[in-house]
């Protein structure tokens, strides 16, 4: 058989395959703005993500994707390289607004919304002031001061947490509601799939902990851990599944279990649709930014065509 | 020959098969098999088995059966026809493997080569013929691989058989000249009025031998080839001449399972620890203090700072 | 850097009437190709529906698939730009092509389980709507 060629490097898309809320796109009302996508800080990390504003910038959602390597469309009859599908979901922009004014609380001063929420590195901000579900919700995470007609307000750490802890409970619920695995069983044909009724309220807590961190800085993640009165836990790998726990070995991820009795020569070599621990990495790794880089080490990729 | 059962989906395989006749039930038998269609990158591969009493060995050797390789086709079907008149002492059946088969066995993850595919459709034929109660006592067999192990690997199959694998045993044995004879119809009929299941419209049947190095062969592979498809299932991908071309004249396109070449491997590892290097230097740009949740790990979702 | 994070990318509302709603397909590979294919003639008649899986071979290689739905409330669309921009640092305009409501997707080899990523990821936005939803006081 003739070699296989190698993957030439894939050059900016023109073309997305997106899945949103029917109220994203369509707010009903015709005078509104078009619906963008806008880069907006994470307030997790600090750095740079991508989100959509809905029609007149009354709502405000995140965008992921899911994103696996050897994909591709079939839209209709066109192909298309890119095989991720982004995911618009809603996005509570209280999680937005809040480093902003956890910003500037250190100061203890009251102060009008619109004053603390800008940002020269992120304009965009500022559109997160015509969501309402930020605006009216602001006195979840601060105290609220009426001058004049005018709204003034300081953080409140305490509120905050309540807040927050109201989120993991209703996560908890969906979580439970939905049958998603929060145990320590992995999900894999290779493990046996441990039963939800064996995961603990705990597992619940942490799983759902672990998701609203998300959306929070490292330090909230932190008291609010103390808030829900979970004890921290030394790394955050123990509530992984065993197979991230070999993340920085190059080797192929394996089951922890003896699984010697499958081990037919096909069987061992190339698990079905296993990811080496260094593909793992790689996919977690925001690679977006990176094309670059990747182009580097792949100089002369371009396939030749005869 | 009836070839419907096939056609009605040609993209698997089909097991075509005549009346057991009363004699093979009661009397000791010998059978014959041999395959049609093994070289050729168009159609299906064709086996073939035809069996009758040892006492009627005469009688089958009168109807002038012989290597279906030194007839012409017409010669073939009528002799086909003859066999097929005497039900009452001569059985046969064929396994179809359709071309399709044959590519997605032989790409496969864990890999299915052709004498493995072969073996067992022989096998299959075999083990068929016993489940029919044919009394087996001989099984003569033409192969074009090791003949040593292929007769170890049915002796051991079939205890209590007398296995005789021989190159070019359709010229040696009547029984496996009649095996070829059944094979090489169907895989002619099937070639000639192959039905393709793609909405190709009308396709030129003018496709030669089917052997890469017939020119109309290799015209017809250049005409109907698609850039991202390829070819209609009729074609066999895991063939070379296949491969070559969509190497040259179609997109490329990749697999989780193709087979990395050093250099590709050595990028790729150099590349990821580039790339968590950066990311560590990086804090601001793509490094995340924690580890994004298994939630998102496990379903492959991913923020993203650019479309 | 600071002009890359202000830059948008509009999507035309208007569009959104003239999208067509084409078959869609999630294959398991990587075709190295953005446009035209002619999936009528090669793909779809060759698709065997059988009870709980799809089958189909694309170059050479056994496929199976089944359909996935978009989430209740959600809608899938191709986005596709307008004009290219001249450079990274400009505001871009894209448009709804098409509309679709499930499509299918593909593994190789293996049968389509509730285990796939995929599938998995459908379940994004009920949870994303739980922690992003209003908290009541």
């Amino acid at each position: 058989m003739s070699t296989k060629k190698k993957r030439s490097v894939r050059t900016d898309s023109d073309s997305w395959v997106v899945i949103a809320p029917d109220t994203a796109l369509d707010s009903g009302r015709s005078d509104d703005s078009d619906p963008c996508f806008v880069k907006l800080k994470n307030p997790a990390t600090g750095s740079s993500s991508m989100y959509l504003f809905g029609s007149g910038d009354l709502s405000v959602h995140e965008v992921k994707a899911f994103s696996d390597d050897y994909r591709s469309w079939f839209i209709g009859q066109a192909a298309q390289r890119d095989g991720r599908l982004l995911y618009v979901t809603p996005i509570d922009p209280l999680f937005l607004l809040l480093p902003y004014i956890r910003s500037v609380a250190i100061e203890g001063k009251f102060q009008q919304v619109n004053q603390m929420v800008m940002d020269e590195e992120f304009p965009g901000c500022s559109r997160l002031l015509q969501c309402k579900q930020g605006l009216d919700c602001l006195y979840h995470v601060t105290d609220e001061k009426d001058v004049g007609g005018k709204k003034f307000h300081r953080f409140n750490n305490e509120k905050t947490l309540e807040w927050l802890q109201k989120k993991v409970q209703i996560t908890v619920n969906t979580l439970k509601k939905n049958n998603i695995s929060v145990g320590r069983g992995v999900k894999s044909s290779m493990y046996v799939r441990v039963k939800q009724e064996d995961a603990t309220e705990e597992d619940y807590l942490y799983y759902a902990h672990g998701l609203i961190s998300e959306y929070i800085s490292d330090d909230l993640s932190k008291d609010l851990l103390k808030h829900l009165q979970l004890p921290e836990i030394s790394s955050p790998k123990e509530t992984e599944p065993p197979s991230k726990k070999r993340k920085l070995s190059d080797k192929p991820v394996e089951p922890g279990d003896d699984y010697s009795k499958f081990n037919s020569a096909d069987f061992s070599r190339k698990p079905p649709k296993k990811m080496t621990a260094a593909q793992k990495n790689l996919a977690k790794t925001d690679k977006t930014g990176m094309k670059s880089l990747a182009s580097f080490f792949s100089p002369k990729v371009k396939q030749e065509k005869n | 020959m009836d070839l419907s059962n096939f056609e009605v989906d040609n993209s698997v395989s089909c097991r075509l098969s005549s009346s057991i006749p009363d004699a093979c039930r009661t009397e000791d038998c010998c059978l014959g098999i041999d395959e049609a269609g093994r070289g050729p990158v168009l159609g299906p591969m064709v086996y073939g088995i035809c069996f009758c009493p040892v006492s009627r060995k005469e009688d089958l050797k009168n109807l002038k059966v012989a290597d279906s390789k030194t007839l012409t086709e017409a010669e073939r079907e009528n002799l086909f026809l003859k066999l097929d008149e005497v039900k009452g002492f001569i059985g046969w059946a064929l396994q179809i493997l359709s071309p399709n088969t044959i590519s997605t066995s032989m790409l496969q993850r864990a890999k299915y080569n052709l004498n493995a595919l072969s073996h067992d459709a022989a096998i299959g034929l075999v083990q068929y013929a016993l489940d029919s109660g044919v009394q087996l006592k001989e099984v003569f067999v033409d192969t074009v691989g090791p003949a040593e192990k292929y007769q170890e690997k049915l002796s051991q199959r079939f205890p209590g058989v007398e296995v005789t694998v021989r190159p070019k045993a359709d010229s040696l044995f009547p029984i496996v000249s009649a095996a070829s004879i059944c094979a090489k119809v169907a895989r002619d009929h099937a070639v000639k009025s192959w039905k393709f299941a793609e909405d190709l419209g009308d396709v030129d049947t003018d496709y030669g031998s089917g052997y890469p190095n017939d020119p109309k062969t290799k015209s017809w592979l250049l005409k109907y080839l698609d850039p991202v498809f390829g070819y209609p299932q009729f074609v066999r991908f895991s063939w070379s001449t296949a491969q070559t071309l969509m190497d040259s004249k179609a997109v490329a396109v990749h697999w989780d399972d193709d087979e990395e070449d050093g250099e590709k491997a050595a990028a790729r590892k150099n590349n990821t620890s580039m790339l968590s290097y950066f990311s560590r230097e990086k804090p601001s740009e793509v490094s995340q203090s924690r580890d994004t949740h298994r939630f998102f790990t496990e379903r492959k979702l991913q923020s993203i700072n650019t479309l | 850097m600071m002009s890359a994070n202000s830059c948008v990318t509009t999507i035309q509302r208007d569009s959104l009437k003239q999208a067509d709603n084409p078959q869609i397909h999630l294959l398991p590979c990587e075709i190295e190709h953005d446009g035209p294919a002619e999936v009528s003639k090669f793909f779809n008649p060759t698709v065997k529906e059988r009870k709980h899986e799809k089958t189909v071979s694309f170059r050479g290689r056994g496929l199976k698939g089944q359909e996935l739905q978009c989430p209740q409330g959600y809608t899938g669309v191709v986005l596709k730009e307008v004009q290219k921009p001249a450079s990274d640092q400009e505001d871009r305009i894209v448009k709804v092509s098409s509309v679709f409501h499930n499509f299918t997707y593909w593994n190789l080899e293996t049968p389509p389980t509730s285990d796939d990523g995929v599938v998995m990821a459908m379940t994004w936005p009920q949870v994303a709507e739980a922690i992003h939803g209003a908290v009541d006081v």
